[in-house]
């Protein structure tokens, strides 16, 4: 049977929590600021994971930078970034369901 | 590209295959490119299936179409890469001028009424997740899209969502708009995943 959006929004979630190098409550706070959330995660990470969520263009050298220096590689602050970005695209696919089922509920 | 790693592979298959195909195409491989071969282990295979699913998979909407809405998803996220990138694409199946009329204003742009409702509600979604509600899927539904449009606008919108950040947090290199039309004629025939 092939794989509805929601089956790989499901797989894209699970992976940034269960596969990774990084610290997974790591993975997940970042994952979690970049939806939006009040993940309470440390500097530098907060400044990185909040401006990818918010607005990724004002992003800087510098945070990035802080997080390359603070994670230790290149892999597990790539793996920051990408949970953030993750954790932005999910909250837009929640966000529609969610609008989907409200107008159901409103047409029954 | 910020961090280097990404920039030239992380495996010596993967340094070697970024080479081979930056020689063969005569161009720089496109940064995009360079994340997607990153860090197999983590999440970007999922990623590139969902994304694979979203642009090329069955659909009410045209490749065209949903290459369209990539490109306006990058518009309103400020992305120039993503912008570029898709809107070489949906060229390939949409007027150019038309193509950027949308990008222009999409709401007086000379396009189908739903198109302009599944770019609305995409809208909504891409800078404000919070506000969406049962109305803005009604509206859509009222200009004549069904719950699986909605929902496969909503696939691109997402998926676009994170590869927009990605390009930007770590900012993407932009290819000129030879490269990006040359790019193009690649994303058509080998798709995303």
């Amino acid at each position: 049977m092939e794989f509805r959006h929601a089956d790989h929004a499901e797989a894209l979630r699970t992976r940034v929590l269960e596969s990774g190098v990084i610290d997974s409550a790591l993975r997940n706070g970042a994952m979690r600021a970049g939806a939006g959330e009040d993940a309470a995660l440390p500097e530098p990470y907060a400044a990185l994971t909040r401006t990818i969520g918010e607005h990724s263009y004002r992003v800087t050298d510098a945070q990035v930078a802080a997080v390359r220096g603070a994670a230790g590689t290149d892999r597990a602050a790539f793996e920051v970034i990408m949970s953030a970005s993750i954790g932005a695209g999910l909250r837009r696919w929640d966000a529609a369901i969610a609008a989907l089922e409200e107008a159901d509920d409103a047409s029954r | 590209m910020r961090l280097a790693e990404v920039t030239r592979g992380d495996t010596v298959a993967h340094r070697l295959l970024i080479r081979v195909l930056s020689r063969v195409a005569g161009y720089r491989l496109p940064d995009a490119a360079r994340v997607a071969f990153y860090d197999k282990a983590f999440a970007g295979p999922a990623l590139g299936r969902w994304t694979q699913q979203a642009m090329r998979g069955e659909s009410g909407w045209t490749v065209a179409e949903r290459e369209l809405m990539a490109a306006m998803v990058a518009s309103w996220n400020s992305c120039p890469f993503c912008v570029g990138a898709h809107r070489a694409i949906a060229v390939h199946g949409i007027d150019p001028e038309i193509a950027d009329a949308v990008l222009a204003d999409y709401r007086t742009a000379p396009i189908s009424e739903r198109l302009r409702a599944a770019l609305a509600f995409i809208e909504r979604l891409t800078t404000d997740p919070r506000a969406v509600g049962a109305a803005d899927a009604q509206a859509a539904m009222a200009a004549g899209l069904s719950r699986q449009d909605i929902e496969d606008a909503a696939a691109v919108a997402s998926v676009f969502a994170v590869i927009t950040r990605n390009a930007n947090a770590l900012d993407f290199d932009i290819p000129s708009a030879a490269e990006f039309d040359r790019a193009a004629g690649m994303l058509l025939r080998r798709g995303y995943s």
